[in-house]
């Protein structure tokens, strides 16, 4: 009988395969570990105050530092000067100029740091007269310009500029005394998916209109700092590397798998057929695209990588649900896509809220990277709304799976049972089917356990992580990332290359009379198969015999 | 054979003559108690003549650096502001956490000590000013390198400038607290250690006792910083976190090193005379967090002499507290005077965030109580 090829294993090879994979995960774990640096890092930088001598319509760029074209500023707002010369607050820009210079050298930006995001960091002191109200709103009038190295130290060119509304969350703790700061929440302000170029300056500035009551109520305000967090360079040649390589091998495993079915005298039945398309899913997200944003403006590819990720996960749990309905061994035939329609739209509806939010928060900074959909009152409920739908539908989907799980098993029990009274075919088709089955189920349950573990550390690593210890000699947040990763790639390797149809033929000894009637049995799909009729069969064997 | 000594002879003299100039000059430092603190005094780094000198002339003109925190000084001569605004938050910090104190950190303008002669007594009031200026300098350092004010700001990672931008594309910099604490620590203590003390020497026990305490301020800063951590995995879930370290402001900074003070350990010599110990077994070992004190404090009543002590005479006082501003305790029982004072003060203020606020001026009077 055609069987796959994990079943035509000895176990000896499988060992050595096991160990070979297990390898392997460990060379991805330590990769990221050791050679990878962490994921992201972060650029502080604390607003230059500027002043605006030329009205408010003013569009000239605020540069921090530098000669002649460095802004008026005053190293404090409580500089007696700025009572002096009477500058008020719509006067003050404040500005940023990212990255740093350190070491006496101007830093600046590389494409492989790849993707921005930031926060800001408002300090706001207390003080009696003038106490940050309740349900305060900043209004932001923020600006991002670029310029490149070699370009004239004048010659910044606008990104994007918006006129951004943020709820202020700040709150006292201990005591109220004037000189003693608020704390207050961090506040989103944009996300630049490209960094493509050298130089970014931002100026911000905080307009008060008291008529109005726009910016009225935001209390001592005395300094913006600007949390920068860009990916790592090192990371994302690590990241990269990796891509480069696992894409072209689950390349060729695929189309060695769909040569393999094509070889087949029958068409491909569903279940190879889910797999064949986990595998595309794969490639697409190992698709090392990322090549492209060295030369090219990209800024929609974390959008991309979103969705590509997205994909690969919603295709997954496809598979595991097709896996298991096509293993349940009951009487009625499966192996038609529309059977599964309740489970799979679980999937697509959870899959398509995701996307729907990730469309409106990353879709929409494309055009403006200071939006999030997390700001405002409507745009909150929706995208808890878009997460609750998709927390629903995971959690039916995980009804659904672990209610087919439970009917395998418990057909696998009654199976056992009987497997002594059969055929010694059937027996083998059986066991093959329990086997294979058996065998998924633990390579996904040491893949989920492993994937959670190591989100979990990795977490705990980043949150206790406080400077003064030594540096950890392993990096767990890359390891995570590049051990999470090639072992998904390694596991549908070895998904691809342990179910592909075997050509190897079952030697059956004895009864080689039982074959000629097992030759059509696919790979999970066994015609009207029921206790009764394998009983009956038996017997009629018998009598011939 | 003669003229060979002869040789000798002269170099010993030579010796023996730079021996004695040397301990002139330290001695010299010794006795006006010169301390960098004095960079925070208002006019010392302000002084426009002083950038136009140069570097090396600038370092040693500026009073109260040693002389390894002159060579720091040409090395890093950008981080002097800074230095000089981390002196001067941590004197304005003192004396806000010292208000209502007999002893309320005082500055006599014009001595480089800063503090004046009462600090020679190595006292609970020392060790804050110790502890509270090297927070300062630490604080300022930070602050300054993420403002990007200092351009030679450390990315600790980076071994050779050379390799700067490349390592940083790689791996980023690292943090700015953790510089500030690198040459906080460097330019503060280098201070204490350019002289070797005998054994059980006065001097040895306030060398260690101010490195104690100017490492537990140290502390206050970076032990205190807060971590503040942002989501952005995949659809801004929390599969990528990144977290960084928030400096806490130097007003709390000041408030955690006011309770140290009050929980502060009295040391003294152990049995070799090479470290300090507590003085009472009854109390807890003092951690590096903590401040430590050799002698007892003057009670800061009379004007003397000899502790250099101010003295609370013609200090306000609070008439209704039992605290130590009330006029009972901070008069030490010399009783007081009353005076009524007429109090401009601005009042029905429009503010805004920052900048020039529209009042009117409201007159008031009050009755001021001034120690005899």
């Amino acid at each position: 009988m055609g069987g796959v090829v994990l079943e035509t294993l000895s176990w000896k090879k499988l060992i050595i395969l096991g160990l070979f994979l297990l390898f392997l995960l460990i060379t991805f774990f330590l990769i990221g570990g050791l050679i990878a640096p962490r994921p992201t890092n972060v650029v502080h930088v604390i607003g230059t105050k500027c002043v605006n001598k030329g009205g408010v319509g003013n569009k000239e760029w605020f540069i921090p530092r530098g000669g002649s074209e460095k802004c008026i500023q005053y190293s404090s707002l409580d500089d007696p000067g700025i009572e002096d010369d009477r500058i008020s607050a719509n006067q003050i820009v404040f500005s940023f100029w990212l990255p740093h210079p350190r070491e006496g050298i101007q830093l600046d930006f590389s494409r492989w740091q790849q993707t921005m995001i930031s926060v800001l960091d408002l300090t706001i002191l207390y003080d009696d007269e003038n106490q940050v109200e309740d349900d305060a709103i900043i209004q932001l009038d923020a600006r991002i310009s670029y310029r490149d190295k070699e370009d004239d130290v004048n010659d910044w060119k606008e990104l994007a500029s918006s006129l951004e509304e943020r709820q202020l969350r700040c709150e006292m703790e201990g005591k109220k005394e004037n000189g003693y700061a608020y704390n207050c929440d961090l506040l989103s302000f944009f996300e630049l998916g490209s960094l493509h170029y050298d130089y970014y300056l931002i100026n911000i500035k905080v307009p008060v209109e008291p008529y109005k009551g726009i910016n009225a109520g935001i209390g001592n305000l005395r300094d913006i700092t600007l949390v920068g967090i860009h990916q790592n360079g090192g990371f994302t040649k690590v990241w990269l590397s990796i891509k480069t390589v696992m894409f072209p091998v689950v390349l060729a495993v695929l189309i060695w798998f769909w040569r393999r079915i094509g070889q087949l005298s029958r068409p491909p039945n569903l279940l190879e057929r889910t797999l064949f398309a986990l595998g595309i899913a794969m490639s697409i997200l190992n698709c090392p695209l990322e090549w492209f944003t060295l030369a090219i403006d990209m800024p929609f590819m974390l959008l991309i990588t979103d969705i590509r990720q997205g994909g690969f996960y919603a295709m997954l749990l496809c598979f595991w649900i097709i896996f298991t309905g096509e293993h349940i061994m009951d009487q009625c035939e499966r192996n038609r896509l529309v059977l599964y329609w309740k489970h799979l739209l679980a999937v697509v509806i959870g899959c398509f809220c995701l996307l729907l939010f990730e469309l409106s928060e990353r879709g929409v900074q494309l055009a403006n990277p200071f939006f999030s959909i997390w700001v405002t009152g409507v745009g909150a409920k929706l995208a808890l709304s878009f997460i609750i739908v998709a927390a629903i539908a995971a959690s039916c989907y995980f009804f659904f799976l672990c209610y087919m799980i439970f009917l395998v098993f418990r057909n696998i029990s009654a199976k056992k049972v009987a497997l002594p009274s059969m055929s010694k075919s059937r027996r083998s088709f059986y066991m093959g089917l329990i086997y294979r089955f058996k065998f998924l189920m633990l390579a996904t349950l040491v893949c989920s356990a492993l994937t959670v573990v190591f989100f979990i550390i990795s977490q705990l690593s980043e949150g206790q992580w406080k400077w003064g210890d030594e540096d950890p000699s392993l990096e767990y947040t890359s390891a995570f990332f590049t051990g999470v990763y090639g072992m998904w790639n390694i596991y549908v390797i070895g998904l691809l290359s342990m179910y592909a149809p075997s050509h190897k033929q079952f030697v059956q000894g004895s009864n080689a009379g039982g074959d000629s009637q097992e030759e059509e049995v696919q790979l999970t799909y066994l015609p009207s198969s029921s206790e009764t009729s394998a009983i009956q069969s038996f017997a009629a064997k018998v009598a011939a015999d | 054979m003669c003229c060979a000594n002869m040789a000798t002879y002269k170099s010993w003299w030579n010796l023996l003559l730079k021996l004695t100039i040397f301990w002139i000059h330290t001695y010299s430092t010794c006795a006006f108690n010169e301390i960098w603190w004095n960079l925070g005094m208002s006019g010392v780094l302000q002084n426009p003549n002083l950038y136009i000198v140069g570097t090396k002339t600038m370092c040693v003109q500026l009073k109260g650096l040693s002389l390894g925190q002159q060579k720091l000084c040409t090395l890093y001569h950008d981080h002097m502001p800074s230095v000089g605004s981390g002196a001067q938050m941590g004197i304005n910090e003192c004396q806000y956490q010292f208000r209502f104190r007999r002893w309320n950190c005082t500055t006599i303008q014009g001595d480089t000590s800063v503090f004046g002669p009462v600090l020679q007594i190595p006292s609970r009031e020392a060790a804050f000013t110790h502890a509270i200026s090297a927070a300062g300098v630490i604080h300022a350092i930070s602050r300054s390198c993420r403002e990007g004010d200092l351009a030679s700001c450390g990315c600790s990672r980076a071994m050779r400038p050379k390799d700067l931008n490349r390592d940083y594309i790689w791996g980023g910099c690292g943090d700015n607290i953790e510089y500030g604490y690198r040459f906080a620590k460097a330019f503060v203590d280098v201070r204490e250690k350019e002289k070797n003390h005998p054994r059980h020497s006065e001097a040895l026990s306030r060398m260690l006792m101010n490195l104690h305490n100017n490492e537990a301020g140290r502390r206050a800063v970076y032990n205190y910083a807060k971590v503040a951590c942002k989501c952005h995995g995949v659809s801004g879930s929390c599969s990528l976190k990144t977290c960084w370290q928030q400096l806490p402001t130097f007003r709390e900074i000041g408030e955690r090193l006011k309770e140290r003070y009050d929980g502060a350990v009295e040391v003294k010599f152990n049995k070799r005379g090479t470290r300090l110990k507590r003085k009472h077994k009854k109390y807890n070992k003092p951690s590096k967090e903590d401040l430590i004190y050799i002698d007892q404090s003057p009670d800061y009543c009379q004007a003397s002499k000899d502790t250099g002590s101010l003295g609370t005479t013609g200090r306000e006082c609070n008439k209704g507290s039992d605290g130590m501003d009330g006029c009972n305790l901070m008069c030490c029982g010399r009783g007081y005077n009353t005076f009524k004072k007429t109090i401009v003060e601005r009042c029905n203020c429009k503010f805004v965030w920052c900048c020039h606020v529209k009042c009117k001026t409201c007159e008031s009077v009050k009755d001021i109580h001034v120690c005899k």
